[in-house]
């Protein structure tokens, strides 16, 4: 049975411990290890490059070319990741985090426990729940997942209908379309009414013009291959008994119903709160994103001493920002272990944060633009499943509202809603948004389940099975050693 | 200007103490306020493992357990309510020879107080009655009457009956200060003041503070006990399982979760409400867990938590009046096993406050029971 040592030393301790190889991750560890600093990344896929550059460098497709520039240049700075000095654990899930710096994971069937001085959270996005009329069907999948399928091995589905609005929905239809997969029909759910209320920030959005085009881009890809695209659609509804068979939905003042067996949908991405949440890191709701983001300064740093959080865990930037977020998140950290100098740290910092300041003023165009419909995330049926977890519909919670559960937790305690094993990571935002609409009052004030460790389900044997990993230790197990990409 | 509310007795704490005790005194028609500082069952009574245990009690609270254990059996009904009361039975689980030699030593003291409620089992009966027990695992002891219920809604079952009979709740009420004004008590808020001729301190683990502004210094301590909860699992224990001389308890729920305790206690910060778990421990308790029931090997963990709770150096509860003040009264630090006792200690409360005494012998729980007479 291993030791637990009591007490790690100081030189047992990393200065800074990043969660999250996606493009913030990775551009911090770049910079953090140029500077002397102890680095460690953890992350819990095979290999590095996150959401967006999922195995850039090793996709099972003959052409990933299909992907898209923006995939593939992210080869670039996972090269330049590979090349610098930092630890790097892959296939590592790290399950709990805390603010006295201590870091749990799992690893090769065992828990690693390690510390470390600073901890930068940047696990990017998932994506928003999707919760109409038997969205918990067999054959009803996020298209994220469905991308996911498709990046890590080379899965794909024929005929598949997609659904809902935002610019990633469109990049995996044309992903698809260019694999020469069947596309039954993309219906869009983004209202007609939101390319006027968008206009209103246009201004922002046309000093990134080359972002403005890559949506009308890639819309025109998919018409052009002639798949039936709906737009303006509403009131969407999966049908089916055992499984999906199909979508019913209106557009155009007309009820349409196509047929498929593989439903997916999306309808944007939101923060991953996993860890922002159960650190206990002050939270608000961004009403222009409609989800929770914890409270940051410029650097990312929160209000734990030790946290700082960059890319899409911080409030969905998109990869572009998620970089120089990283980078500036590694700059500071770097200053407050006194491995660099404030002066140094603003004068390195100072082409990205003004980079971010005109990505930033694009974001409130593509955020009003691709505003999810209230009734595709407040849902109104009373039979609609808000938990897939346990199967509780908004029935059961309105009934536990009148119960007198006025926030999350007293729901989940009445309900069991969000009890199951997701615990509430996947429900959550519809259930802020359904109290406060019966309450009457801004989600601020209604608050968000109390996350707890373990992040995902944890083996008893896996946790049972307990090491310490020290900086100055290194790791033997007989997963693959650590392999930079 | 401050809200002022007059009541017969105010409670401070909304915890499952405090509801049991205003359901009692609201069904014999006193007005009762009950303060709370966050929202009622936010707390130990609401997050705790839910065991209704009387196997194992400390003497002292045999007589109240027992009464405790009769009355959980008809509680839904009693309160209109659903507690999630199970009655599935308690083993304690002996892993060698000594554990027998303690368990035989411990049913003579019983017999010999005229207590027959805790049966040894031998090893067939253990196997009969948990098939999936590890090898090692010798004999046993069992209470039949015992089983477990579900702390957030049994706690809330006493509230809303409470209300029912009429006491008031307050809810994010922080009790700040308790003066004497007149024959009444003042007690007050940030924002409220209540009067009343009596009150019950049920404050939980902020209990020794609220003691002291009544007047009674009291050696209490408290911990934050953790908790883990698997994935559902295919059904392998009815009863609830302890071990003998081992950190082990869990039950197996009716979805097939399986909540796993054994006392292993976190860091707590009462201040902020907030609790640290040390996972080591967690993971020492893990091991226990798939060395007992090597079943255990395949289960998920889904969450871990801990709770705050109040622990008195013998590890029993304070139950009674005050020391140093009239138509003052004590009810805490329950030292992780005060969920079973609910239904009579606020029978036990009600009594002493209406009455001024009660049918069970309350010296083991003096609050001053560690206060030197000599310096
Ligand atoms: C499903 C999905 C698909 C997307 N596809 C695209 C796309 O094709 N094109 C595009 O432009 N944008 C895409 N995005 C948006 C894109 O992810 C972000 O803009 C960008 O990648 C954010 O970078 P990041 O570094 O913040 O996070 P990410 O790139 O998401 O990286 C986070 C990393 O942290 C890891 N991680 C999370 N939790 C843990 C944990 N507990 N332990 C260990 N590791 C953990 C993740 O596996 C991931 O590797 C997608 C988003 C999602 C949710
Ligand atoms: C993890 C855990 C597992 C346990 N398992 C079991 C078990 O299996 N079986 C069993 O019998 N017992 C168990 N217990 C013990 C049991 O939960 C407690 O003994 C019991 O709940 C105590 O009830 P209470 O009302 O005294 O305390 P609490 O539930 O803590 O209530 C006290 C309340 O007082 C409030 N309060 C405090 N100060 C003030 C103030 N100044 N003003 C206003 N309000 C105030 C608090 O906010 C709190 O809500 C366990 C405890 C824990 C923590």
């Amino acid at each position: 049975m291993p030791e637990v040592k009591p007490e790690m030393t100081a030189s047992d301790r990393y200065d800074i411990a990043i969660i999250g190889a996606g493009p913030a991750g990775m551009a911090a560890a770049v910079i953090a290890s140029a500077r002397g600093a102890s680095v460690i990344l953890l992350d819990d896929k095979p290999r590095s490059g996150g959401q967006i550059y999922r195995n850039v460098d090793a996709s099972p497709l003959d052409k990933p070319q299909v992907l898209g520039p923006d995939y593939l240049r992210g080869a670039e700075l996972t090269a330049a990741f590979a090349a610098c000095s930092a630890r790097y654990l892959p296939a590592t899930q790290v399950w709990h985090l805390g603010d006295n710096g201590e870091i749990l994971c799992s690893r090769n069937g065992a828990t690693l426990r390690l510390t470390a001085r600073q901890i930068l959270v940047a696990t990017g996005a998932m994506e928003r729940p999707f919760p109409i009329p038997g969205w918990q069907l067999p054959g009803v999948m996020s298209a994220g997942s469905a991308q996911v399928m498709l990046k890590s091995d080379g899965l794909v589905h024929d005929n598949p209908v997609f659904a809902g609005t935002g610019p990633l929905l469109y990049l995996i239809v044309a992903q698809y379309l260019r694999l020469g997969v069947p596309v039954a029909a993309v219906v869009d759910t983004t209202p007609l009414a939101n390319y006027f209320s968008a206009m209103r920030y246009a201004l922002g959005a046309v000093r990134e013009p080359a972002m403005l085009l890559k949506g009308v881009g890639l819309l025109n890809e998919i018409r052009k291959a002639g798949v039936p695209v709906y737009r303006g659609a509403q009131g969407l509804e999966v049908i089916g008994n055992q499984s999906a068979s199909g979508l019913r939905f209106q557009s155009g003042g007309q009820q349409h119903e196509i047929v498929a067996e593989q439903v997916f949908l999306h309808q944007g991405v939101i923060p991953n709160l996993n860890f922002t949440r159960a650190l206990g890191l002050e939270q608000h709701w961004n009403p222009g994103q409609l989800c929770w983001q914890p409270a940051l300064d410029q650097w990312g740093q929160s209000s734990v001493a030790v946290i700082s959080v960059a890319g899409d865990a911080s409030g969905i930037v998109g990869a572009d920002a998620a970089e120089r977020n990283g980078r500036l998140s590694a700059l500071n950290m770097l200053a407050r272990l006194e491995k660099i100098s404030l002066a140094e740290r603003d004068q390195q910092a100072s082409a990205d944060l003004q980079a971010l300041a005109s990505l930033n003023a694009f974001r409130p165009f593509v955020d009003q633009l691709y505003r999810p419909l209230d009734s595709h995330r407040i849902p109104d049926n009373p039979d609609t499943v808000v938990c897939r977890c346990e199967e509780k519909t908004l029935g059961q919670l309105r009934a536990g509202f009148e119960m007198g559960a006025r926030e999350p937790n007293q729901l989940k305690s009445l309900t069991r809603c969000g009890m199951g094993p997701c615990q509430g990571r996947m429900c959550g935002h519809t259930v802020s948004e359904l109290l406060a609409k019966w309450r009457d009052e801004p989600v601020e004030n209604v608050g968000y389940y109390r996350l707890r460790s373990p992040m995902r389900l944890l083996r008893l044997a896996e946790m049972s099975n307990f090491t310490e990993l020290s900086a100055r230790d290194a790791l033997v197990d007989t997963l693959a050693t650590e392999v930079k990409p | 200007m401050k809200r002022s509310s007059k009541a017969d007795v105010v409670i401070i704490g909304g915890g499952i103490q405090g509801c049991a005790t205003a359901w009692q005194l609201a069904q014999r028609g006193v007005s009762v306020a009950v303060l709370e500082k966050d929202t009622v069952s936010r707390h130990a009574s609401g997050v705790n493992a839910g065991g209704v245990r009387l196997l194992g009690r400390h003497l002292a609270e045999v007589p109240l357990s027992i009464a405790a254990m009769k009355r959980w059996h008809t509680l839904d009904n009693d309160l209109s309510g659903d507690t999630g009361f199970r009655a599935r039975s308690l083993i304690n689980i002996a892993a060698d020879e000594q554990d027998l030699d303690t368990l035989n030593k411990r049913q003579q003291l019983m017999h010999s107080q005229g207590y027959f409620h805790e049966q040894l089992i031998d090893v067939k009966e253990l196997r009969e009655r948990l098939p999936h027990v590890a090898d090692h695992c010798v004999g046993g002891v069992l209470s039949l009457q015992d089983g477990y219920a579900i702390p957030y809604q049994a706690t809330l079952s006493f509230k809303r009956a409470a209300q029912l009979a009429g006491a008031t709740f307050y809810e994010g009420q922080e009790v700040k200060a308790i003066r004497k004004l007149g024959n009444d008590w003042l007690v007050s808020t940030h924002n409220s003041e209540f009067e009343a001729p009596k009150i019950l301190n049920c404050a939980g683990a902020w209990a020794d503070l609220i003691s002291v502004m009544i007047g009674d210094n009291v050696p209490m301590s408290y911990s934050a006990p953790m908790l883990g909860i698997t994935a559902r699992m295919p059904h392998f224990a009815t009863p609830v399982v302890g071990a003998v001389s081992r950190p082990l308890s869990f039950k197996q729920f009716e979805n097939g979760t399986v909540l796993l305790g054994g006392g292993a206690k976190g860091f707590a910060d009462r201040a902020n409400n907030r609790t640290r778990l040390d996972y080591s421990l967690m993971a020492a308790g893990a091991r226990n867990a798939i060395e007992f029931f090597p079943i255990m090997k395949t289960a998920s963990i889904n969450r871990m938590w801990s709770g705050l709770e109040a622990y008195m150096p013998d590890n029993l509860p304070v139950l009674g009046p005050s020391a140093r003040s009239e138509n003052a009264w004590h009810a805490f630090a329950f030292s992780a096993h005060g969920f079973q006792l609910a239904p009579i200690v606020g029978e036990i409360m009600a009594d002493l406050i209406t009455t001024g005494g009660c049918q069970f012998d309350l010296e083991p729980f003096r609050v001053n029971r560690y206060e030197r007479k000599v310096l």
